[in-house]
């Protein structure tokens, strides 16, 4: 057997690459080691109830007229009519650096204006530039590393305000400590402040089904729970992928979501050493009845808080920062009903190593795994109010569980630290897509699938 | 094909890409790019449409001839003389 176009990896880039090239031509084979689709967007199911993982808020809000919005552009690439979906925009979410100061923003950019106009007088000219600057900006564009907190330095006199407007942009992209490249700022930056959030009405299983089924009607193909072990090559060509199961799958063209290290390691290529930290996260659901909702903040959609003026973003030498985190009411969005059962969820930087260490001691890792929750549970509840009394269920993902079950090495959610714009790692029909080919969230990877194909896939056929 | 229906064909695959584009006021004779609101990436999908449709292999150097209506006409029409 012989595929055109092979996928490694069925997250949301691989099924968006796939996608698109179904629509022009057959053939295409999805391979996913998880039993499950989604990648780091997908789903599990506890006490019969289903719960997503990943998914917050998805960022790139788009109006349905404005044609050259990415979350529009998307849609069309991939033939989804809007109908289809069902989406809720977010209320309003805040940065909120204790006892220092607030921002609070929604998906009407003029709100976060507003408030740097009235909190930080002195970057208001500073804070206009940067959105003059960012308009003709062209990140898409390979360039050198550019440091975004020093051109934010050189703008902006309040270095309260430069960690405060980094904090969500990091939280929610950068694999690189405490510091992003100016394009993925401005990627960033756009997505979140001026596009905004959002979540469709359904869950994240819904979603996925959506697009399983659109790309089954279009006649491609997936198989999950299938390990590939090797990539075949020879001269920079290759020719197919081994599973672990031993069997052969050979193909004219292949696509890898797994990561660059992840697919280095497939193609058994040397891998030179690693200087920079990965960026691990623990994750934490807690569940509560619906009744109970209000006891819960009203509008906040999301909650980014920092715990003093400097805000951190790195590996930290516990095994989690509690110093810093994003906190997720994902009932707030406009027009949601309230369910049964509502959650609070929590995110906060973690070291790999660290976790790494416990595996072989189960009982002190399920310790650390319930300490974390309480810990987390503690520092919330400073911010959002009590909660702990209503909780009917909670679990924690450590970074090993990420790892498990997205195969992203360390469990490191964005990826490496080097990122490949262009998908090329010096093969002729051999190229990334996903994490580390550099866009992110849910529409950003999903386009990242859509332009690899577009760029280096669709030609051929 | 005639020329007649080469520009229903070509419009026919503007509207499946953009269930939205308005044809009313359409110039043929101007870049469909900047009337219909058209990106490149949804300018590939004309190219990958018609290739699916007419086995055609248009080259990357050839797209400007698909700029506008007339143009698309003017290319593709002894290119489907015997679709």
């Amino acid at each position: 057997m012989k595929v055109p176009l092979l996928i490694i990896g069925g997250g949301l880039s691989g099924l968006a690459a796939a996608i698109r090239f179904a629509r022009f031509a057959p053939g295409v084979l999805i391979l996913e080691k998880h039993s499950r689709i989604g990648g780091l967007n997908s789903y599990y199911y506890r006490n019969n109830r289903l719960f997503e993982t990943g998914l917050h808020a998805i960022t790139n809000y788009a109006e349905p007229g404005n044609k050259k919005a990415p979350l529009n552009r998307l849609l069309r690439q991939l033939k989804l009519s809007r109908d289809r979906l069902d989406f809720h925009q977010q209320l309003q979410s805040e940065i909120l650096f204790q006892d220092c100061e607030s921002l609070v923003f929604s998906n009407n950019f003029e709100q976060i204006r507003d408030e740097i106009v009235g909190k930080f007088p002195h970057s208001t000219d500073g804070f206009a530039k940067l959105v003059t600057f960012l308009e003709d900006y062209n990140p898409f564009k390979t360039t050198i590393f550019c440091s975004a907190r020093q051109f934010l330095h050189n703008l902006l006199p309040d270095q309260l305000l430069i960690d405060m407007l980094l904090c969500p942009l990091m939280y929610y992209g950068s694999s690189i400590e405490d510091d992003m490249d100016l394009s993925q700022f401005a990627i960033m930056f756009r997505a979140i402040f001026q596009e905004g959030m959002f979540r469709p009405g359904g869950t994240i299983k819904d979603f996925l089904d959506l697009l399983l089924n659109h790309y089954h009607s279009l006649g491609g193909n997936l198989r999950t729970g299938v390990e590939v072990k090797e990539i075949l090559h020879k001269n920079q060509i290759v020719h197919g992928v081994v599973l672990s199961s031993g069997e052969v799958i050979e193909c004219d063209n292949l696509l890898s979501t797994a990561g660059l290290a992840e697919t280095q390691t497939l193609l058994q290529e040397p891998q030179p050493d690693q200087k920079t930290a990965r960026l691990a996260f623990v994750e934490s659901i807690f569940q509560l009845p619906g009744k109970r909702r209000h006891i819960l903040p009203p509008d906040r959609t999301i909650l980014f808080y920092n715990s003093g003026r400097k805000f951190h973003y790195k590996s930290p030498s516990d095994l989690v920062d509690f110093r810093s985190g994003v906190i997720c009411l994902p009932f707030n969005f406009e027009g949601l009903q309230t369910q049964e059962y509502i959650e609070v969820r929590s995110t906060h930087l973690a070291n790999y190593a660290g976790w790494k260490n416990l595996e072989t001691d189960r009982e002190r890792y399920m310790v650390q795994k319930i300490e974390t929750a309480g810990r987390s549970k503690d520092v919330l509840e400073k911010i959002i109010g009590k909660f702990g009394s209503d909780i009917v269920y909670q679990d924690t993902f450590t970074p090993l569980t990420i790892e498990r079950f997205t195969a992203k090495k360390e469990g490191a959610i964005y990826g490496s630290p080097q990122k490949i714009k262009d998908g090329n790692i010096g093969y002729t029909n051999l190229f990334l897509a996903g994490t580390d080919q550099g866009f992110m969230g849910i529409i950003g990877s999903m386009l990242s699938g859509v332009s690899m194909v577009n760029q280096h896939i669709l030609s051929r056929f | 094909m005639t020329r007649e229906e080469i520009k229903a064909l070509i419009l026919e695959i503007i509207e499946d890409i953009d269930e939205e584009a308005d044809f009313a006021t359409l110039q043929p004779d101007q870049p469909l790019r900047d009337q219909l609101d058209l990106d490149s990436m949804d300018f590939l999908d004309i190219v990958m449409e018609l290739r699916k449709r007419h086995q055609l292999q248009i080259p990357e150097e050839d797209y400007p001839h698909l700029a506008s209506l007339n143009s698309c006409v003017n290319y593709l029409e002894p290119l489907l003389k015997n679709a």
